[in-house]
């Protein structure tokens, strides 16, 4: 590079006189100069916004861009056996408001903002539609507050309705809604869910966390005015959605009981009744029902104790229904077998205490069959006696009393059964005939469950299992059983219920279904007085049995509270009857005995047919003569007369 | 009279001059084709921005059309849970009851299960192909469309 000529610095005071090359390179300096300072200050600025200030500022940004919608999970739906639904969930609107928007306002600098509607004209507008009437939207609408529900979870159609009326202030959101679409079918066991679908009561609490999923998140970006920007950051997570519950209730049996239930609670005058229905040999609860029940879809107005599943929260006396289980551990036990004979009397006198027979009768020499048929509490105390305490606590815990189920159903009881040491001098003949101990329904059912599964215990078992995503039923573990008696005692014990129902003196002669032969055994036993002391005149009638007696599928357990007339085999016996009959046809369990050919079964099924049409045409002809005659409604008192009420009527009281 | 000398003055200094300094030709420089340039340049930048137009206007269409499918699957997932709980609803062993009898059915009679006098093939039996005949097939009465 070639230097360039020196030039001569003038002397001090000397003008300087410059060359045009000289003032341009001092411009330039000058130039350079003012441009690297520029250059350093957007520099630094550029260090401390995109180094120093870097995740502040990053912050900041993504608050003002970025929103985050929540996605709720869908819940899970509750099947019974067969698939059929018992619980889903379905897409609801949600109408709300911004009361802001209603009442003028003023900005920061003072500027009025005047309202963007009228409430009253958007009440008004509003009225028709959502289920409220205009004075009470306006009212809302005037609340000072940013946010009101109008209306929440009313049906889609109503929230597209809303948002096309596009009224300012006015916002619908989509939020799930869980509905029951059986109604009250199967209520007290399924439970429900708060306006949040968190499960409160029932199976929709106990399994809400398998239920209810996991919400997922959806970010997105959003320009200054509100806008989502289509092409902006759109990150979703998935909601995962709950795990569905199937049960192992059927829906058809859960039907019949609950209408045996109710049907039975008006008949005959009682104050509640329960069900059980279970499957022998794998501890399915085939059906669970209370009466009086509820409609989950429509709370509000019932009882709260409606709401409580009375087979696994109530306990009672089990009254005669023990008979068989203290029999069958003394028959274990090698104290008695069926065959053995005792002398009975009408009355026995036990540390001061008299029990005696429901009804008099001379000392007589009966087998222990008989004692059961003719449910003797005589007979049976004094078998109880040779027992001894130890031994009958012991079989009955092993039966289940004493402790909840395994079921781990909300408010389950786990009954009450004293320790054998603080029994007192009547403690073992009252417990032995089923007072001074107390049961859930549900705890009576497995004992007999027990005796029908040839001895062996299996705990209860209302889900079957759980479906995921893949559609699978994945079935929860079968519960391991423990064996309380041998095959040959439940056997025995088995046919001494079969008497008691179709023997000549059994107190169950009306829990006879047709086409099966059917074991079980009735029970009737004072409740207990309000204050804990003594017992009061009210009754609870039970009746607990099995069908087919020689290869029993199904246990149907019954109690009606406080019933008029007041004994099991007249008013629980026919109820355990109707819903047995359903319980095996829906388990599509033979008749015993040879079937029909086509012939006789087309000739039986004309003459069923035509006694209904009869019955129908009989009906008819009343209902014209008394409009006729303009009497009192004739048809009325024809079903006054219901020829099942005039059997029980009949019955021999146990 | 005096004489007073005049203060000498200062005579400009004869500025310098380089004196390396040559005359040179100087070359026409080389005619560059600056307008070419130019439009070649503002081509490339409008085709640029007009594919980062379209680029971004085509990424917002699709982001667009994934928004509406998605609310498509949405609203036919709302539809379909609808239609399951209308289903259930329907299927309510009430409702059906009382369908029953307002349509003049009776409950059913005694349970009772039929011997048939040939095995259907459900049952394992192999099926007939003649041509079934009234009397031969017990059957037949009750599926005819004369009953």
């Amino acid at each position: 590079m070639r230097r360039r000529p020196s030039v001569p610095r003038p002397a001090r005071g000397t003008p300087v006189l410059r060359t045009g090359e000289q003032v341009a390179v001092r411009r330039i300096r000058w130039t350079l100069a003012i441009f690297a300072v520029l250059v350093l200050a957007t520099t630094a600025k550029l260090v401390e916004i995109q180094v120093l200030d870097a995740a502040d500022l990053a912050a900041v940004s993504e608050r003002q861009r970025a929103r985050t919608i929540e996605l709720p999970a869908t819940r899970g739906r509750i099947y019974d056996r067969d698939g059929d639904v018992l619980a889903t969930s379905v897409q609801a609107a949600t109408v709300y408001a911004d009361p802001r928007a209603f009442r003028a306002t003023e900005t920061p600098d003072g500027l009025e903002v005047p309202a963007a509607a009228v409430a009253a004209d958007v009440a008004a507008a509003l009225a028709p539609i959502l289920p409220q009437d205009a004075a009470t939207l306006t009212e809302r609408l005037e609340q000072d507050r940013h946010f009101v529900y109008l209306a929440r979870q009313v049906p889609h159609e109503v929230g597209e309705e809303v948002r096309a009326l596009g009224l300012p202030g006015i916002g619908v959101l989509v939020e799930p809604q869980r509905l029951y679409p059986a109604g009250p079918l199967a209520g007290q066991v399924v439970g429900f869910t708060d306006i949040d679908a968190e499960g409160l009561q029932g199976l929709e609490s106990v399994y809400d966390t398998v239920l209810s999923g996991t919400p997922g998140t959806l970010l997105l970006e959003r320009a200054p005015g509100g806008l989502d920007i289509a092409s902006g950051v759109r990150e979703l997570s998935p909601p995962e959605p709950g795990t569905d519950v199937v049960l192992s209730l059927d829906r058809d049996v859960q039907y019949v009981a609950e209408l045996a239930a109710a049907d039975a609670l008006e008949r005959f005058d009682a104050v509640g009744a329960s069900i059980v229905v279970t499957e022998v040999g794998t501890g399915d609860i085939l059906a669970m029902a209370s009466s009086p029940g509820f409609d989950p879809n429509d709370r509000g107005d019932e009882d709260p104790s409606d709401r409580r599943n009375r087979a696994v929260t109530d306990v009672f006396e089990p009254g005669s229904t023990q008979k068989a289980l203290t029999i069958a551990a003394a028959i274990e036990e090698g104290v008695v077998s069926p065959s053995t004979t005792r002398s009975v009397a009408d009355s026995i006198r036990i540390s001061g205490s008299t029990f005696t027979d429901s009804a008099s009768h001379p000392t007589a020499q009966w087998t222990v069959t008989e004692i059961m048929e003719r449910s003797s509490n005589v007979g049976t105390i004094e078998i109880a006696q040779e027992l001894g305490p130890e031994r009958l606590d012991a079989y009955l815990r092993s039966f289940g009393y004493g402790r909840p189920t395994a079921l781990g159903f909300p408010g389950e009881s786990g009954g009450l059964l004293r320790h054998h040491e603080d029994w007192w001098g009547t403690s073992l003949p009252t417990i032995a005939i089923g007072h001074g101990v107390a049961v859930s329904l549900l705890q009576l059912a497995q004992s007999y469950s027990t005796i029908a599964n040839d001895g062996v215990a299996l705990p209860p078992r209302l889900v079957r299992g759980t479906v995921g995503e893949d559609g699978r039923l994945t079935p929860v573990p079968s519960p391991a059983g423990e064996r309380v008696i041998s095959t040959t005692t439940a056997a025995a014990v088995r046919a001494m219920l079969e008497e008691a129902v179709h023997g000549e003196r059994g107190t169950g002669g009306l829990a006879q279904v047709d086409s099966y032969r059917v074991a079980g055994k009735t029970g009737t036993a004072r409740k207990p007085a309000e204050g804990g002391r003594g017992y009061s005149n009210d009754y609870i009638a039970t009746f607990v049995g099995m069908a087919p007696a020689d290869d029993p599928r199904v246990v149907v357990a019954v109690m009606i509270d406080e019933p008029r007339p007041i004994f099991g085999g007249l008013t629980a016996a026919p109820v355990f009857s109707e819903v047995m009959q359903a319980a095996l046809v829906a388990l599509r369990v033979p008749p015993e005995g040879a079937g029909d050919d086509l012939d006789s079964a087309l000739q039986l099924a004309a003459e069923h047919a035509a006694r209904i049409a009869s019955a129908e045409v009989a009906a008819a002809d009343a209902a014209a003569r008394a409009v006729i005659e303009g009497g009192p409604g004739l048809v009325d008192g024809g079903e006054d007369s219901d020829p099942s009420e005039q059997a029980a009527g009949d019955a021999d009281p146990p | 009279m005096s004489a007073i000398t005049a203060p000498l003055r200062r005579t400009r200094p004869a500025l310098e001059r380089p004196g390396d300094r040559h005359l040179r030709v100087v070359e026409e420089p080389t005619p560059r084709h600056t307008l070419a340039y130019a439009i070649v340049m503002i081509l490339v930048f409008a085709v640029a921005v007009f594919g980062a137009v379209s680029l971004n206007a085509l990424a917002a269409g699709a982001s667009v059309e994934a928004r509406a499918l998605d609310a498509h699957v949405t609203e036919a997932e709302r539809v379909y849970a609808q239609l399951i709980a209308d289903v259930a609803a329907l299927e309510d062993p009430a409702r059906v009851r009382a369908a029953a009898l307002e349509l003049g059915m009776v409950p059913p009679g005694p349970v009772r299960h039929l011997s048939l006098e040939r095995n259907l093939p459900a049952d394992g039996a192999v099926p007939d192909t003649r041509t079934p005949d009234a009397a031969a097939d017990p059957l037949k009465p009750l599926l005819s469309a004369e009953r």
